[in-house]
């Protein structure tokens, strides 16, 4: 016992201790353990998944996307698919549409109920917070199947019943409501618009800076919109005049099939090269003061490791792990110019968008909603209700919140200068409350998102229950599973770079 | 003065409210009673607008009402097809001669919940006798309008022909049927009378200075639109209805519910005169203990679920009926459930509370694994193996890790202690990676020990103390390892309960069980992500983060689809996972992610000067994490974490679409295939609903008022 502590002494005197009790050594040690065990791990299952799949003598490939698949989606941009990979893809359109109608339904519920809530009419209030309280205690699931169990019970849908049966066609096939039909000219139309809006917001500006100048109302808003209405009119008509628009698109296309895989290569690498320096560069000059660089923590030397291998590694994938990258690149590129130009292309002279509603046919036996419409089936209705209810009643609890966290001198201030309860809420209210609502619905739109793969459970061909057809006929889970996780991962991240991109928008400026 | 807390919109008080509101003298600040003109002047129809809101919105609570009861009520539900089944909703296959082990469960938890809630729940303020009384009338009057309003569409004859209601030939009533036919328009004049007075209003100025005898017109117009209704329902219906006497006695039931609700309401509003004794409060368990005692009590007057579904036969007679066998065992929860309430009581006017608070808490923990493997798996033990192997391994870990413990958390245990921890270490370490390339046998509870041992052993100075304290210490390792022994010895041997499916029980019971585990298995997992997450060291940070975001960022269901199609490729060729635990780790994971979330916002939370205060003080980072930190942060987010608990509850649900018999895919798929009830969903799910309700909306409640306690009692 006196040997040790005399050799601590010694280590104290010397001002460093020893190496096992040196605080920054022994974290590093901790940590880089913990990482080896984590990646040993990884590798052990991977390695067992391997020789599992050997043995069973299946191998990991993706190639199934281009086999023809033997069943047809219920419903989607492409019903009858050649190949796995276009029903995915009819799949994941599925999904972001159910996604995004959704999102606005659900906010535009939401944000009624929740302002109802706050209502001074006891019966409003009562029944928007009894809507809240059943809707989110019950798992979405119950919801989904149960309303697709009363969609069953709906009047069986008849040919005689098309082409209209009022605007909105229900019946136990589904729904099917009017829908905008892109037509012919919409993308020259674009065009018109796209100027328009340009100019709409020069003469926003100035009447902006006339309003500031003067005081006197100039009605900028007012007037965006009616430059934008009379570019919109204008175009309606004369939308054919920009035919030569294609012509550009076809032009870069060719530059951009003349490119090779190695340049392709290069450009890439360089890029992730840039991105690290940048990364670096701004990074240090954040540490940097006055009066030189600050002392780098090892949490920045990490950092600045992080990025350089981060970017290290990208380069080996672009030209080691994954050389087909750059071709497919050049490929698919050139496929998406000669879209454009396509679109863009001479001769189009119809309609830009066409209003269709929607009918009945004969299908095989059955009558079914017809394609005019906008159709959801049975499972659909059951998946969008479901999400769009259950995410409303969580908004509403959000928006409740964020109105509640307006401090009350606002409403007070506001209806002291004499404001109607409406404009108070929408000039005043609503505003500050974005504020603090913003991030928890950033959330709820991911968890709608996310919440549309239970569509599997009543049949509706979002990307999850095609990846499931898609496994079952061709035995490729794994991969199935990793194109699922792939997906639902990018359409978070980008939910939430949109939801970043208007929060930092919307953050008060400070002093 | 009438309006509720924390509502801005209510709080900027309308001139004419004011102005109506201030000559009055003031009330008492409890509960200020309002005369019911009074009451609707102000909350009802305040102004034009909030009329024509009312109006609106009475109207449509009534079609949903109407709807919702016309749903239940309606003589085309099979609610037979729930009653019959129910056995199979809440256990699916488990067994009908073991049935006693699940009684014995739930008798355990209800023990358990009576002590807890007898020794720790604060009395505190409960369910006024006013509001009460105006619950069980309501119930009454919504069970009294249901029975009113059923509509018999399509009623069944004997030879299963569906006898459409042909009004004008069966009624002979031509008030009936003018309003039948009319009906919409009737609400429509309503409607518009109800607009032109509103209109007039606002012309006359604020609503509330007008005379009062328009706004008794008015509110009689809204009674009546909604009159209209009921009138009609009753009206078209009764004439079909007569002809069925089951209807009728069936409905002989509903009405005697009726009036015992509204008696017992009558009685309570009335019995106790004054408004002030009105006032008193009666503490809500003892509220839920009576109402739980007379749903008891029911399954011995009313013949609930006299059905049986035995032999695919459908039995409605007595004989072995889910009533039969259940309401005695019912009655002896309930009565276990008071008792141990009761003793719980006891205990605390002995002031037994905090001494009792700690093992309570590890019973609770202990619970679901003894009563899930010991008590429901009923396991099969080897008593030669328990005997010669388990019980001297135990031992022998229980003993050396004692012994360990006892040493390494002497106080002045220097270098020694640090040398001795990291030998276990690195024979810790040594065994897995001698598993890895099979140098020598061990079983894996020893490896498991071991590691443990060696956990212990790095974390032990951080707990040095006196001698009680590492007696406490040496005591726990020994405890641990003693649970953890037998519980491996449990789940190794096989189960003599032998049930069709993979899982030991489905239903409810299923859902119940994954939900509990995920949350032992997330809880522990979510703390150490959240300390990970904010720690500041770099590659922590990064792996939890990662982790975080990326099982934040999947959908639940391609989780469980991984980890119960094909999770077992990842295992090494002798180890497979069956769905339910491939499942449950998949809730764990998902879960783990989200209250690792949570946990920082509450570490978040924790001052800074705290920090500091522990360094000064010279804590170690382990005790200040252990003792300061976390403590508070836990505190802090209990709200959300509860609310993650409701949400891993619901999300159990999921269980349903990766095949597992659970509560929902019973109702969905399983009795709808039955030949009794083919295609019979909607009352299943709907039971269902409601069960999954009961649960979260209660979990919910309590947390909003833990929510508002803590934020009272907050610094």
């Amino acid at each position: 016992m006196s040997n040790t502590d005399q050799t601590t002494l010694a280590a104290t005197q010397s001002g460093r201790p020893p190496f096992y009790r040196d605080a920054t050594v022994v974290k590093w040690l901790a940590q880089v353990f913990t990482l080896v065990l984590v990646v040993f791990a990884l590798f052990f299952l991977t390695t067992q998944a391997l020789e599992n799949l050997n043995r069973q003598g299946i191998e990991i490939r993706y190639d199934f996307l281009g086999i023809g698949l033997g069943s047809d989606l219920r419903e989607g941009i492409d019903t009858d698919p050649d190949t796995a990979g276009r029903a995915l893809w009819a799949g994941a359109v599925n999904t972001i549409r159910i996604s995004l109608g959704g999102i606005v339904a659900a906010t535009i519920l939401g944000v009624l109920v929740g302002v109802g809530r706050l209502s001074r009419n006891w019966i409003v209030s009562r029944m928007c917070s009894v809507f809240i309280e059943t809707i989110r205690n019950i798992p979405l699931l119950v919801q989904i199947v149960f309303i697709w169990a009363l969609v069953a019970t709906l009047p069986n849908v008849e040919l005689d019943q098309g082409p209209v049966n009022g605007l909105l066609h229900l019946s136990n096939k589904g729904v099917s409501v009017p829908r905008l039909h892109i037509d012919d000219g919409f993308y020259q139309w674009l065009i018109f618009l796209g100027i328009g809006w340009l100019v709409g917001s020069l003469v926003k500006r100035r009447q902006d800076r006339r309003h500031d100048a003067t005081g006197r109302d100039t009605y900028p808003v007012a007037s965006f919109v009616a430059v934008l209405a009379v570019f919109g009119l204008v175009g309606w008509f004369a939308h054919p005049v920009f035919g030569w628009v294609g012509a550009i698109f076809d032009f870069i296309g060719d530059g951009f099939s003349a490119l090779t895989p190695p340049v392709v290569q290069v450009v890439l690498s360089l890029a992730a090269l840039a991105a690290a320096a940048w990364w670096i560069r701004r990074f240090l000059a954040r540490r940097r003061t006055p009066a030189g660089l600050m002392k780098l923590t090892d949490d920045d030397r990490f950092r600045i490791i992080f990025a350089g291998v981060g970017a290290l590694a990208v380069i080996a994938f672009v030209l080691v792990g994954w050389p087909g990258l750059s071709s497919w690149i050049i490929n698919s590129g050139t496929d998406l110019l000669e879209v454009i130009a396509d679109k863009f292309g001479d001769g189009r002279t119809g309609k830009p968008v066409d209003i269709k509603a929607p009918d009945v046919e004969q299908l095989g036996n059955f009558p079914n909603p017809g394609p005019a419409g906008l159709n959801l089936t049975q499972g659909g209705t059951a998946v969008f209700l479901g999400v769009v209810l259950y995410t409303a009643s969580f908004i509403a609890e959000i928006v409740r919140g964020g109105i509640l966290a307006v401090p009350k001198g606002q409403t007070e201030a506001a209806l002291a200068v004499g404001l109607r309860r409406v404009t108070m809420l929408r000039r005043v209210i609503l505003p500050q409350a974005f504020r603090v609502i913003l991030p928890p619905l950033g959330n709820q739109y991911l968890n709608l998102t996310k919440n549309t793969s239970l569509a599997i459970a009543v049949g509706y061909s979002d990307f999850v229950q095609v990846g499931q057809i898609v496994y079952n006929q061709t035995g490729k889970t794994l991969e199935v599973v990793s194109l699922w996780m792939l997906f639902y991962l990018a359409c978070s991240l980008t939910i939430s770079v949109v939801v970043n991109f208007f929060n930092i928008r919307m953050k008060i400026v400070e002093r | 003065m009438t309006v509720p807390m924390g509502d801005p919109a209510a709080a900027a008080v309308d001139p004419a409210e004011a102005w109506a509101a201030e000559p009055e003298p003031a009330q008492k600040p409890e509960e200020p009673s309002l005369s019911m003109g009074e009451w609707l002047g102000r909350n009802l129809f305040s102004s034009a607008v909030n009329s024509l809101l009312t109006v609106v919105f009475s109207l449509l609570v009534l079609l949903v009402v109407r709807g919702l009861l016309n749903f239940m009520f309606s003589e085309e539900r099979t609610w037979r097809a729930v009653k019959t089944n129910m056995r199979f909703l809440f256990t699916h296959a488990y067994p009908q001669d073991q049935y006693a082990r699940i009684w014995v469960c739930v008798g355990a938890i209800a023990v358990l919940s009576g002590l807890s809630i007898g020794l720790l729940a604060r009395t505190g303020a409960g369910i006024s006798v006013k509001k009460l009384s105006i619950n069980l009338m309501g119930t009454g009057a919504v069970i009294a309008v249901g029975i009113l309003l059923r509509e018999p569409s399509a009623v069944v004859d004997g030879e299963g022909m569906a006898l459409h209601r042909d009004l004008s030939a069966a009624a002979g009533d031509s008030f009936v049927d003018w309003l039948d036919a009319n009906a919409f328009a009737v609400l429509g004049a309503l409607l518009l009378a109800n607009l032109a007075l509103a209109v007039w209003f606002n012309f006359q100025g604020t609503y509330l200075r007008a005379a009062t005898e328009p706004r008794i017109a008015h509110g009689v117009l809204v009674l009546a639109s909604g009159g209209v209704l009921i009138v009609q329902q009753y009206a078209t219906g009764e004439i079909v209805r007569e002809s069925f006497a089951d209807a009728m006695s069936d409905r002989a039931w509903w009405w005697l519910a009726v009036a015992v609700l509204a008696g017992a309401g009558a009685a309570l509003w009335f019995g106790l005169g004054d408004a002030r004794r009105r006032n008193t409060f009666v503490p809500a368990m003892y509220v839920f203990f009576v109402g739980a005692g007379v749903m008891v009590l029911s399954g011995w007057v009313y013949p609930w679920g006299h059905y049986a579904f035995l032999e695919g036969e459908f039995i409605a007679e007595p004989g072995s009926t889910v009533a039969m066998t259940t309401r005695l065992p019912w009655t002896v929860m309930w009565a276990l459930l008071v008792g141990a309430f009761m003793l719980g009581r006891m205990l605390r006017a002995a002031r037994a509370g905090p001494k009792l608070r700690v093992p309570l808490n590890l019973l609770w923990v202990l619970t679901p694994f003894v009563l899930y493997w010991a008590v429901l798996r009923d396991p099969d033990l080897d008593w030669d193996h328990v005997l010669s192997t388990d019980i001297p391994m135990a031992v022998f870990f229980a003993v050396f890790g004692g012994l360990v413990v006892w040493y390494l958390t002497h106080p002045r245990i220097g270098e020694a202690g640090r040398i001795t921890a990291v030998v276990l270490v690195a024979v810790a370490v040594l065994n897995w990676v001698a598993a890895y390339f099979d140098w020598y046998a061990m079983l894996q509870k020893a490896r498991i020990s071991f590691l443990l041992l060696a956990v212990v052993a790095l974390l032990a100075h951080h707990f040095a103390g006196d001698r009680s304290q590492r007696m406490k210490l040496v005591a726990a390792w020994v405890g641990t390892m003693a649970v953890l022994h037998w519980m491996v010895t449990l789940v190794n041997s096989p189960s003599t309960v032998e049930t069709p499916t993979d899982a030991l029980i489905g239903g409810f019971g299923i859902t119940l069980i994954v939900a509990v585990f995920t949350l032992l298995l997330a809880f522990p997992m979510g703390v150490l992500l959240a300390l990970a997450r904010t720690s500041n060291l770099p590659i922590f940070r990064v792996l939890a983060t990662g982790y975080i975001e990326v099982f934040r960022g999947v959908p639940l269901i391609t989780l469980l689809f991984f980890f119960t199609l094909i999770f077992n490729l990842f295992l090494p060729q002798n180890m497979s996972l069956v769905d339910i635990a491939g499942a449950t780790i998949g809730f764990a994971l998902f879960s783990a992610a989200y209250l690792a979330e949570n946990i920082r916002g509450g570490l978040q939370a924790v001052r800074r000067g705290q920090y500091e205060a522990s360094d000064a003080v010279g804590l170690t980072t382990v005790q200040r994490t252990l003792f300061i930190v976390l403590p508070q942060a836990l505190r802090v987010s209990i709200p959300p974490l509860v609310g993650q608990v409701i949400a891993t509850f619901k999300e159990t649900s999921l269980l349903a679409v990766v095949g597992i018999f659970d509560f929902l895919r019973i109702a969905d798929k399983v009795i709808s295939a039955q030949s009794e009830f083919l295609g019979v969903k909607r009352e299943g799910l709907l039971f269902v609903s409601f069960i999954y309700w009961i649960f979260a909306y209660n979990m919910s409640k309590h947390s909003q008022r833990v929510e508002k306690r803590l934020g009272v009692g907050e610094r």
